[in-house]
């Protein structure tokens, strides 16, 4: 019994390897597990992020953002930073999802979306612009700079996990903190009463 | 390759375990809470069906299993399906970090808590999916509820259980239960007993049990989130609300009453009777005590639990800093 299960495993593992041995001359020095996972998670984010810009219904839109954060918990994972994924899920949809939703309830709002008007063009070509500013800005330097990034010791203890917070990563642990302000004051300005009486 | 290959297996086998574990979690919740409940209130519960009434739930479970599963109209479909799926499926994974016995730990990870933490996150989402899209006022007041009183409940439990973290320097729950001895004066009840109160009233706010059980509260609200679900969705419901109730004893037994560890001979019968101990008390206190309101229910957390759990937390900062 024992002896046929780990034979299975065995053939099975077999069958991965020459999986991987045949690809290999298509991707070069890619590990084909890593690069499938990759190419799911890469795939959930995007429907996550089109279902989250393209619904009309408010409640499904936000299921669609609830799908990209856990795609990007998944990558996150892949990186092997488990406890950054799990921080991801916690803070992203067990906190700020919630509140959404919780926006969402507290407004009328219809399952069907009646409210709901398609984009002019001005405004279509501006997100597109803001969703490609990030790559383009942000893209050549990591890749130039890919090599230089130090390689991490795993978060094994509270004590490694402070002093790495607080030495190493302080720049990006306070950084977080500007981006939760800009959210507060873009909240603050959405509620402002605009002077000329704004339709929106 | 065979490494993964190996641990893809055993979280496989796990998440199978569990779920059997999960059934027979719930057959034997319904059968207790109805039997508590019954001598609480001065009459016999269940007795007909099996031997002192203990297939009860079983003939319960074969007509939930039997029931339609009915939609209602004007309904979001995709949603209404979505969300009692949504409230099981993560309640499989909270499992996997919890040491059940010595070498019994399905899944051996450094962020143990965190992963808990994080996915049960998640199961606050269906609860509200589940409330806004039946389309229906009852529902989507218990949805309400059940956001205010999870999200408000969320922070006393964590710091209570980071004062723990923090005291034993991982957040992993088997060194965490690897650190405590044998006997009752050195888990780490005896250490924190503030943080264990903080964590026993938060853990019953944050399944929605009674007398903190407003999202459901079946004289007010019907049913409060859950009241369209019939058949099957109801049972999911119901399965992955008992199988929090375990989830938080089990975590509530790990970090303080020593896990596995017990007098005589450590193992896997320690961490179930602390757990069913657990469970017995949450039984309890809902057969005891009337359900709160909810301006009082707030009150006790903001007020009260919040404050303690952050002097709880300064204090053990203090005291390890220096003694340790």
């Amino acid at each position: 019994m024992n002896n046929t299960i780990s034979q299975f495993f065995q053939s099975a593992g077999h069958l991965l390897a020459e999986l991987e041995q045949s690809l290999a001359p298509v991707l070069p020095g890619q590990d084909l597990t890593a690069l499938a996972a990759f190419a799911v998670y890469v795939l959930i984010i995007l429907g996550g992020g089109l279902t989250a810009v393209l619904a009309r219904n408010l409640v499904r839109a936000m299921m669609g953002l609830v799908v990209t954060f856990l795609g990007v918990a998944g990558m996150y994972l892949l990186l092997a930073s488990p406890f950054l994924a799990f921080m991801q899920l916690l803070i992203y949809i067990g906190a700020v999802c919630v509140l959404i939703f919780f926006a969402i309830m507290l407004t009328k709002n219809t399952s069907d979306g009646e409210e709901t008007r398609y984009p002019a063009v001005c405004n279509v070509l501006l997100a597109v612009l803001a969703a490609l500013a990030p790559p383009v800005l942000a893209g050549p330097i990591i890749y130039k700079a890919a090599a230089l990034i130090p390689t991490r010791t795993p978060v094994d203890s509270t004590a490694n996990l402070g002093e790495g917070l607080l030495s190493m990563d302080l720049v990006p642990f306070e950084l977080i903190s500007v981006i939760l302000l800009a959210a507060m004051a873009g909240a603050v300005f959405l509620a402002w009463p605009h002077p000329g009486g704004d339709k929106s | 390759m065979d490494l993964s290959l190996a641990i893809f297996v055993q979280i496989i086998v796990a998440v199978l375990l569990i779920i059997g574990l999960m059934v027979g979690n719930a057959v034997v919740m319904v059968y207790m809470e109805r039997k508590v409940a019954g001598f609480i209130q001065r009459r016999p519960g269940p007795y007909e069906v099996g031997p002192w009434g203990t297939l009860q739930a079983v003939c319960d479970s074969m007509k939930l299993l039997a029931k339609q599963v009915f939609l209602p109209g004007n309904v979001d479909f995709i949603l209404y399906y979505l969300a009692p799926i949504l409230a099981f499926l993560p309640v499989l994974l909270l499992f996997l970090p919890v040491p059940f016995g010595p070498i019994l730990t399905p899944l051996h990870i450094n962020e143990g808590i965190v992963l808990i933490l994080a996915f049960a996150g998640l199961g606050v989402l269906s609860n509200l999916l589940a409330g806004w899209s039946s389309n229906n006022k009852y529902s989507l007041l218990g949805a309400g509820r059940a956001v205010a009183q999870t999200v408000a409940y969320e922070i006393p439990m964590i710091l209570a259980l980071l004062a723990v973290v923090l005291q034993s320097g991982s957040m992993d729950l088997a060194k965490i239960v690897g650190q405590q001895g044998q006997y009752p004066w050195q888990w780490n009840i005896a250490l924190q007993p503030l943080a264990f109160f903080i964590y026993l009233v938060s853990l019953v706010g944050e399944t929605n049990r009674a007398p903190f059980d407003l999202p459901e509260a079946e004289s007010e609200l019907t049913a409060g989130f859950h009241t369209e679900y019939s058949g099957m969705g109801f049972a999911l419901f119901f399965l992955s609300e008992y199988a929090n109730m375990l989830l938080v004893s089990f975590v509530c037994a790990s970090f303080f009453l020593g896990g596995y560890k017990g007098p005589f001979l450590d193992g896997i019968w320690w961490t179930f009777i602390k757990a069913y101990l657990i469970m017995f008390f949450i039984v309890w206190i809902r057969w005891t005590f009337p359900r709160v309101r909810f301006d009082q229910l707030l009150n006790i957390n903001w007020k009260w639990l919040l404050p303690l759990g952050l002097l709880n937390l300064w204090l053990t900062a203090v005291l390890v800093k220096f003694l340790v």
